[in-house]
C-alpha cells in the first residue's frame, strides 16, 4: 500500500509540473479564440452557433447566456462531461460569449 | 451496482493506509501548480455553484409518492488547465404506510462526483477522485432532472455503476473534417465502506463516434468487475438530432449478469407547428420504450440492486413546457408490463436548473 502511495505521489508531482509549466506564456491553453475584424468575428460567431447545436443540442436545450467568465466555467465543465474537441469548445465559448 | 460485501483483506489494506498521509501528499504534490495557476484577468473562469432542484409525484401501481431533490453542482476552475467539479444529491421520498397515515420517508444523500479535472491537452483529460461512470450516455449525460425528457429512470440504469472511484483517461477530438472520436477509460480501485462514497473495484471504457455533419452518435461500453464474480457487462448507445426537426433521439442497450435490455426515446419540440406558436415552441413530446430480461440472478437480487425481478417491458409517454431558461413543468404517463402484474405510471413535476456565479463576473 506505501508502495502505492509513493507511485501515486510521484504522478501526482508529474501531473503538477505538467500544470505548472502548462501556464508558461507559451501553452496553447484552451481560451476565447480572438478575431481579428468583425468578418472575421461573423464567421467564428457563425461557425460556434453550429457547433453549438451539434454538440450541446444533443442533449439538452439551448441555456440562455451567461457573463463571459461564467460561461468560461461551465464551457470547460462540459468539455470534460461531453467529451467535446478543443476546437468545438473554443468556438461554443466564442458564440456563448458573444 | 454497489457490493456492501468487502473482503477481509481488503478492509486490512485499507485500515493499514492513513488517509490523512494520503490527503498530505496529494496537497503537497499539488500545491505549486494550484498556486501557479490562481490569476486575476477579467476573462478568467470563475467559481459557479449550479445544479438542479425538482418536486414530482410519481404514482406507480396506485403508490404515491412525493419526491423533493436538489442536487448542487460546485465547479471550480483553476488556472487554464485544472478543474474541481462536485455533484451531491439530497432526495426525499414520501410515502404513505401500509396502513394509512401522513407521509413520511427518508431523505438520501448520495455523493454523485468528486473530482479533479487536467486538460492536459487538446486529446488528453485526466480526472481523479469519484466521477460518474462513463458506461452508455445516460448517466453522464442525461441524468439531471432538468435535462432528462422523462422522470422516471430507464430500467436499464442499475446494470452498471453509477459512481467510481479511483482515475479516469477521457477526451475528444476530431479523426478528420466529418467524424469526432470520444473516449474514456477507467480504473475504480477504491471501494468505501462509507455509504456515500462506495464504489466497485472494476475497469471499463466508452469508445463513441459522432459525425457532426449529419448529427449522429454511436458508440460502446465495457466494463469488469474486478471482485466478487468479476462479471463482464457491455453495451451500446446512439443518439441523433437531425438537421431540419426539434428532435432528439437516443438509445442505449446494456448486458450484464443481472441482466439485459434496451431502451429507445425521443423528445420533440413543437416550434415548427404554426397555430399557438408562442405556446408550441416551449412545448416538448417525449416518448420511451425499452424493455429489460432478467439475468443469471434471483429475483429478490434484481431488485435490490434496482432492477425488476422479472422480464418487463415498458412505454411511457409525456409533455414538457419549458416555462423559462431552466424552468419547466413535466407530466407523463407510462405502462409497465410484466409477468409481476401490469401497472400505471404516473408522473407531475416540476424541475429547475440554477446557476450561480461564486466570485465577480463584472459585466
Amino acid at each position: 500500500m506505501r508502495l502505492a502511495i509513493i507511485i501515486a505521489g510521484w504522478a501526482l508531482a508529474l501531473l503538477s509540473v505538467m500544470g505548472v509549466a502548462a501556464d508558461s506564456p507559451r501553452n496553447n491553453a484552451p481560451t476565447t479564440p480572438v478575431a481579428q475584424n468583425s468578418a472575421q468575428a461573423e464567421a467564428m460567431r457563425f461557425e460556434g452557433e453550429k457547433r453549438f447545436r451539434a454538440n450541446c443540442g444533443r442533449c439538452h436545450a439551448a441555456p440562455q447566456k451567461f457573463p463571459p467568465r461564467m460561461m468560461a466555467t461551465i464551457v470547460r465543465h462540459m468539455r470534460v462531461r461531453a467529451t467535446i474537441t478543443d476546437e468545438d469548445t473554443r468556438l461554443v465559448l466564442f458564440y456563448m460569449t458573444q | 451496482m454497489k457490493s456492501s460485501v468487502k473482503s477481509p483483506a481488503r478492509r486490512s489494506m485499507r485500515e493499514s493506509a492513513s488517509p490523512w498521509a494520503a490527503c498530505s501528499v496529494l496537497i503537497l504534490c499539488l500545491l505549486p501548480a494550484f498556486l501557479s495557476a490562481q490569476t486575476s484577468s477579467s476573462d478568467k473562469p470563475v467559481p459557479i455553484l449550479t445544479g438542479s432542484a425538482g418536486y414530482f409525484t410519481f404514482v406507480t401501481a396506485g403508490q404515491t409518492q412525493l419526491n423533493a431533490q436538489v442536487n448542487p453542482v460546485i465547479l471550480v476552475p483553476l488556472g487554464d488547465h485544472w478543474l474541481v467539479e462536485s455533484r451531491a444529491e439530497f432526495q426525499g421520498a414520501f410515502q404513505r404506510p401500509p396502513g394509512g397515515g401522513p407521509f413520511g420517508g427518508p431523505v438520501n444523500k448520495n455523493l454523485d462526483y468528486a473530482q479533479l479535472d487536467y486538460i492536459a491537452n487538446p486529446y488528453l483529460t485526466v480526472t481523479l477522485g469519484r466521477f460518474l461512470t462513463p458506461f452508455g450516455i445516460f448517466n453522464e449525460r442525461l441524468y439531471p432532472i432538468w435535462i432528462r425528457s422523462l422522470q422516471q429512470d430507464p430500467l436499464i440504469l442499475p446494470l452498471s455503476a453509477e459512481s467510481s472511484d479511483g482515475m479516469m483517461l477521457r477526451g475528444g477530438f476530431p479523426v478528420n473534417a466529418a467524424a469526432n472520436l470520444s473516449y474514456a477509460v477507467y480504473v475504480s480501485a477504491v471501494s468505501t465502506d462509507h455509504n456515500n462514497l462506495q464504489s466497485d473495484r472494476s475497469v471499463g471504457g466508452r469508445m463513441g463516434i459522432f459525425l457532426p455533419g449529419s448529427r449522429v452518435e454511436v458508440g460502446a461500453s465495457w466494463q469488469k468487475l474486478l471482485q466478487d464474480g468479476r462479471t463482464n457487462a457491455f453495451g451500446f448507445y446512439s443518439a441523433w438530432q437531425p438537421q431540419r426537426l426539434p428532435l432528439n433521439m437516443h438509445s442505449e442497450y446494456a448486458r450484464s449478469s443481472p441482466g439485459s435490455g434496451y431502451w429507445v426515446d425521443g423528445a420533440y419540440r413543437l416550434s415548427q407547428l404554426q397555430f399557438w406558436h408562442r405556446a408550441m415552441r416551449r412545448l416538448e413530446v417525449a416518448g420511451r420504450a425499452e424493455q429489460f430480461f432478467s439475468g443469471q440472478i434471483g429475483s429478490n437480487a434484481a431488485q435490490a440492486l434496482g432492477l425488476p425481478g422479472v422480464n418487463t417491458r415498458e412505454g411511457e409517454f409525456g409533455l414538457n413546457y419549458f416555462l423559462r431558461d431552466g424552468l419547466k413543468a413535466a407530466v407523463s404517463y407510462g405502462r409497465q408490463f410484466s409477468s409481476d402484474g401490469n401497472s400505471n405510471l404516473w408522473t407531475v413535476g416540476i424541475a429547475y436548473r440554477f446557476a450561480l456565479p461564486l466570485g465577480r463576473v463584472g459585466q
